[in-house]
């Protein structure tokens, strides 16, 4: 499946949006197929920090581990916080 | 009518400080007044004023340095997160008149991170005003972000108990990664920050408690020197004077 996260907005940049997204996408999420990959589309999004991806992207990746694949991650804002997440 | 004579009062509500206040700055050269009449009472010429308010950040720190402080200006108060993510988007639409769209995000995620820190480690625990002064002069190329909150010593203690100044606990948060975990609080966000502007044509100036730090376009060291001056929380100074 893939999760183009312009739906949530494209300046994603608090903990409480993020969380409520992560939330809110839950009914979505219980019905991915086994060994479905899951596509998190970065394209259209203006602005990300790590306060919102932390609380999106870091429970994605714990939840599905290498199923899940990142695209369109050109946006600078993005790069930065993708690798700060790395870091952790 | 630029050289107009406003009384204390009309000053006073302007600039969003008390009428005390205006008399100790005129008596510390701050903002001068002017003196009329048989009682030699205070006035202030419409241009000083519209130049004050000109300095974004002399009024952030006046805010977070007073002993009694009012709220700030309705146009430069975020008291809830939701007007701070409205205002920022606003700021953001502005800079992109002048800016690329690269910039853009990395100056609005920058200023929206430190703002939104501001939230989340004194959401039920501001000690007298709520929320953040949040204004910017895209002509001057600056935004300003200031709180009244605990401040990085404080909400850092929590999981960080050797701590024992604002230096230290400043210096932890732009250089450690500390917990994310709730109720574990400043995260990775003030990393991401330096990152940012150590590796863009960008400025920080952060003040927490009596500890500031200045850091620009490629610094590689935290340098954090102690202050005379107390900010009740943090202040915040982003400037992006060689965008253009």
């Amino acid at each position: 499946m893939i999760i183009q996260l312009k739906k949530f907005g494209i300046t994603l940049i608090s903990r409480p949006s993020g969380k409520e997204a992560w939330l809110a996408f839950q009914p979505v999420l219980n019905q991915i197929q086994q060994e479905e990959k899951i596509i998190v589309d970065f394209d259209g999004v203006a602005v990300l920090t790590p306060s919102w991806a932390d609380e999106f992207l870091t429970p994605l990746r714990k939840k599905f581990k290498e199923k899940v694949e990142l695209f369109h991650i050109n946006n600078p804002s993005v790069k930065a916080t993708l690798d700060i997440l790395k870091k952790q | 009518m630029l050289n107009e004579l406003l009384s204390i009062g009309k000053a006073a509500k302007l600039l969003g400080v008390s009428i005390d206040t205006l008399r100790r700055w005129d008596s510390a050269g701050r903002l001068t007044s002017v003196r009329s009449g048989p009682r030699g009472h205070r006035f202030y010429r419409q241009s000083d004023i519209d130049k004050y308010l000109q300095e974004i950040d002399g009024i952030a720190r006046n805010w977070v340095e007073a002993i009694h402080p009012l709220e700030p200006k309705s146009d430069v108060y975020s008291q809830t997160r939701d007007i701070f993510q409205s205002r920022l988007e606003q700021f953001q639409s502005n800079l992109s008149h002048i800016a690329s769209l690269d910039a853009v995000s990395l100056i609005t995620a920058v200023s929206g991170e430190i703002g939104n820190n501001s939230f989340d480690h004194n959401l039920g625990n501001w000690p007298d005003i709520p929320g953040i002064y949040f204004s910017y002069a895209i002509r001057n190329r600056k935004v300003v972000l200031a709180d009244r909150g605990q401040g990085i010593l404080t909400t850092l203690k929590r999981v960080r108990t050797e701590l024992t100044s604002s230096s230290e606990a400043l210096k932890v948060a732009f250089t450690e990664t500390v917990s994310g975990r709730y109720p574990e609080s400043r995260g990775n966000g003030l990393k991401f920050v330096r990152s940012i502007i150590v590796n863009n044509p960008f400025s920080l100036y952060f003040q927490t408690g009596d500890a500031e730090l200045y850091l620009k376009y490629g610094d590689n060291d935290i340098v954090i020197q102690q202050t005379k001056t107390f900010v009740r929380g943090c202040l915040a100074i982003i400037g992006f004077e060689e965008l253009l």
